[in-house]
């Protein structure tokens, strides 16, 4: 009998098979989020509400004007409720779950498992994503087209890339979640930062306004920061007003910040993990 | 009268079954599925004033059950009960300024503030005067020492010092019957000795009736002359400790406990069995 | 001792009470001072993001279906008034279905001789957010001013009736969500829910097409939490009828919420179901 393979004794592991850890993950969040029963039905009309509250002020803010901010009414209705049915698919509460383990010391029994910390987050980010995708953004997606059609995108090209656009979102979303959780390693109530975080998402990400409305000025800083590419971004690809080259430079960008904020909640993480041994959790 | 007196207690719940697999949630969303439980079954309990009775059974035998009917939190499903002059689940506000409730799993104390500004909270709660109060915790303090720790905030405490902490809560009011559900859970040994010592002193000086359930038969043999034995929310037994041990024979009471969990009769009830079902 | 007097007791009692919790939420919120202060601005932070929102606006147009920016800044700042209450004492009513329900934390609650409601609202407060209703007032006077409002002698007492309506509105729909946990045994998602209609009631309703408008009078009445209220305060008469229900609402809906609560208590406690 080959030595790994005794009882009780763990092979070494190989990517494939970390791999595999990481994809069980995904399977498990995915099941997780389906016993909670009641955020079926509910999930659904609360996305509605919200963008019907937005459709009700954009519907009253175009009434006898053809076009702000280079977007005509029907484009920006269909903004609003693409940015917010991806948003759906996005979000995750990844950052509550990170300070959590943080702050009730868990995250010193982490550091003692073979995986990584911060994939394994990921994954399971990625299970509830999918379990999103099904049960938040398709329904509410379809519901909301029945009851008020919204524009689609102009060629079935758009709407790849919008889709792989979305997918970049998702990931420079969930790496400032995470980020913002490992904030719990240094202050010991994170609600304030959660919603400063939630604030500047709303506002820089495109959610609740075009960035194209916004001064001058302001546009200038939006640049310098990952939070375009989360929503703006990818709604005007699906809209069609960015095309062809253009894309790429978005994916392109997209996959800049990737990199970037890859690097910074590695290094995040090993100076807070020296803190935590440091504290002894 | 006797302080507390049930008859024919029963308490049952509705318990909604989760299916298993995404398939199961799926159809838990339609149509719930659910079962009758009976966790308590028709008990009587009739404690007179100034005992200390010790109310054992296994996990999920109808214990907490019990204590919380008892204590005013849990409506019966039949029977009766009537603690210190009140149907306790009636005036729920009046007949709590007459009890103290410790729970060993769960403390009662405001988890971020500092265990001193906790019992001063309590003070105004039950309206104590400041003399009563700082007499009662100067005597407490004697015995359960938390003076070191009564400015740590409860969340700092070690277990032990949370129960000594959560004892003294459910005290300052001079309750007449202290209701304990495991206080002893998870103590040491030293913790667990310093926590009897105090129960006795409490109730050998100011008469209070002490109701403990627990899971430590060390609790029971240390304080309480008379046993209460409940399994599958029926009363198994109910008398003095000391009989416990007649009927049985010579046994220790581990092992006698065991075997009424187990199913089993003091011999000479097996005897009588035998010749038919005489007995009542 | 007449019932009367013994309810005159209790109630005087639960006011001390209330103030020595609040003694105790100050000295924990001031033992970490640097998160208190991160969280208080973050909550005007929040606050900002309507602000932000309208001011973007009107840069692009001048008025919405005929409402000025100045108005409706003013209808905004009336409607953080209440709000900021809400958010500072009841905000947390939405603890009820998960912490204290399905997690038992009503069992040490119901062991206490105090009012059940009023001890889940005292513990689960977070009065720091009063700095919401602050925000509104200036908003209302900004905007009052810019618009050339000159308020007569009885828009001062009309607010404070207005204020407390609105206020019952919101204790009322929560306690009532609340309520649900009992009989859900968990939360239902219902709250975010209602928490983002809640919002609607800070635009004119003629914003709104007639069934949604229904909804906000007449079912979950929000509108009378911000817009009624505030256009009459900006001496737009034409809502006087339903600006002056406003009390009479809040107080219907929080008798009929609180009604819901103690059926609700008595099914965890299992009497009936």
């Amino acid at each position: 009998m080959p030595d790994h393979d005794l009882p009780g004794r763990s092979r070494p592991v190989g990517f494939g098979n970390r791999f595999l850890l990481y994809l069980e993950l995904v399977r498990m969040e995915f099941v997780n989020n389906l016993a909670y029963r009641s955020s079926y039905f509910t999930g659904i009309f609360n996305y509605t509400i919200q963008i019907g509250a937005y459709f009700f002020l954009w519907d009253a803010i175009y009434s006898g004007r053809r076009a702000i901010g280079g977007l005509n009414k029907e484009e920006m209705i269909t903004y609003v409720i693409v940015a917010w049915v991806a948003r759906s698919f996005y979000f995750s509460n990844l950052d509550r779950r990170v300070a959590v383990e943080i702050r009730d010391g868990k995250i010193a029994l982490e550091l003692i498992r073979p995986y990584s910390y911060q994939m394994v987050k990921y994954a399971r980010a990625s299970g509830e994503a999918f379990f999103r995708i099904l049960f938040f953004a398709v329904p509410a997606g379809t519901a909301i087209y029945f009851i008020r059609p919204f524009g689609l995108p102009p060629d079935w090209q758009a709407g790849l890339l919008f889709l792989l656009a979305v997918t970049g979102g998702f990931v420079i979303n969930s790496q400032i979640s995470m980020i913002a959780g490992f904030c719990a390693f240094f202050t010991q109530s994170t609600s304030g930062i959660f919603r400063a975080k939630r604030v500047i998402m709303d506002l820089f990400s495109g959610l609740l306004l075009p960035i194209s409305f916004y001064p001058g000025w302001a546009r200038d800083i939006i640049k310098l920061f990952p939070f375009q590419t989360v929503s703006y971004m990818p709604n005007l690809i699906y809209l069609g007003k960015i095309t062809g080259g253009a894309v790429l430079h978005v994916i392109l960008l997209q996959l800049f910040w990737v990199a970037f904020l890859g690097l910074v909640s590695v290094l995040f993480w090993r100076f807070a993990v020296k803190h935590v041994v440091i504290q002894g959790g | 009268m006797a302080l507390i007196e049930a008859r024919g207690l029963t308490k049952e719940f509705r318990i909604f079954r989760r299916r298993e697999g995404v398939m199961g949630a799926f159809r838990d969303l339609f149509q719930r599925d659910y079962t009758t439980l009976r966790a308590v079954d028709g008990i009587d309990f009739v404690v007179a004033e100034g005992e200390m009775v010790g109310y054992i059974g296994a996990n999920g035998a109808g214990k907490s059950t019990t204590i919380k009917m008892l204590t005013g939190i849990l409506v019966p499903t039949a029977g009766s009960v009537n603690v210190n002059g009140f149907i306790p689940y009636k005036e729920r506000e009046k007949y709590t300024r007459g009890i103290g409730v410790v729970f060993g799993q769960r403390s009662q104390l405001w988890w971020d503030i500092a265990v001193i500004e906790s019992f001063k909270l309590l003070r105004r709660i039950y309206n104590v005067s400041q003399e009563e109060f700082k007499a009662r915790l100067k005597k407490f303090d004697d015995i359960l020492e938390f003076g070191s720790f009564l400015h740590l905030p409860v969340r700092k405490l070690s277990l032990g010092q949370r129960m000594r902490c959560d004892l003294t809560a459910a005290l300052l009011h001079n309750p007449a019957i202290l209701f304990l559900d495991e206080p002893t859970i998870g103590l040491d040994v030293l913790g667990k000795a310093k926590i009897r010592e105090f129960l006795k002193e409490i109730n050998s000086e100011s008469k209070t009736t002490v109701i403990l359930t627990t899971h430590d038969l060390g609790d029971i043999e240390a304080l309480c002359p008379r046993v209460a034995i409940i399994d599958k929310g029926k009363m198994l037994y109910d008398g003095s400790v000391d009989n416990l041990y007649a009927q049985w024979g010579h046994d220790k009471m581990e092992d006698i406990v065991k075997k009424i969990y187990e199913g089993c009769k003091p011999e000479q009830y097996c005897m009588i069995e035998n010749w038919g079902d005489t007995h009542a | 001792m007449s019932k009367q007097s013994g309810f005159r007791q209790d109630a005087a009692n639960h006011i001390i009470i209330f103030f020595h919790y609040m003694a105790q939420y100050i000295k924990t919120k001031m033992a970490y001072r640097a998160d208190f202060f991160i969280y208080v601005f973050s909550d005007l932070l929040q606050q900002s993001v309507n602000l932000v929102f309208i001011l973007v606006i009107f840069t692009k147009v001048p008025a919405i279906k005929g409402w000025t920016r100045d108005q409706i800044l003013f209808i905004y700042g009336f409607f953080l008034i209440p709000f900021g209450l809400y958010s500072g004492f009841l905000n947390h009513l939405f603890d009820v279905p998960e912490k204290y329900v399905l997690e038992g934390e009503l069992d040490r609650v119901l062991l206490r001789p105090l009012n059940a409601w009023f001890q889940v609202v005292v513990e689960t407060m977070n009065p720091e957010l009063l700095i919401g209703t602050l925000t509104g007032i200036v908003i209302m006077v900004y905007s009052g001013n810019a618009m050339g409002l000159v308020p007569t002698w009885w828009d001062f007492p009309l607010t404070l009736v207005l204020v407390f309506g609105a206020t019952m509105i919101y204790a009322g729909v929560y306690t009532f969500l609340a309520s649900l946990g009992f009989w859900t045994e968990g939360n239902m998602g219902l709250m975010p829910m209602v928490y983002n209609l809640s919002n609607y009631g800070r635009y004119p309703m003629t914003i709104y097409r007639g069934p949604v408008r229904f909804i906000l009078t007449w079912v979950l009445p929000f509108a009378f939490a911000g817009f009624y209220p505030a256009a009459i305060l900006m001496h737009r008469y034409e809502y006087i009828g339903y600006a002056l229900l406003t009390p009479v609402i809040g107080i219907l809906s929080f008798v009929f919420a609180y009604r819901f609560w103690v059926a609700g208590i008595r099914r965890y406690r299992g009497t009936g179901s």
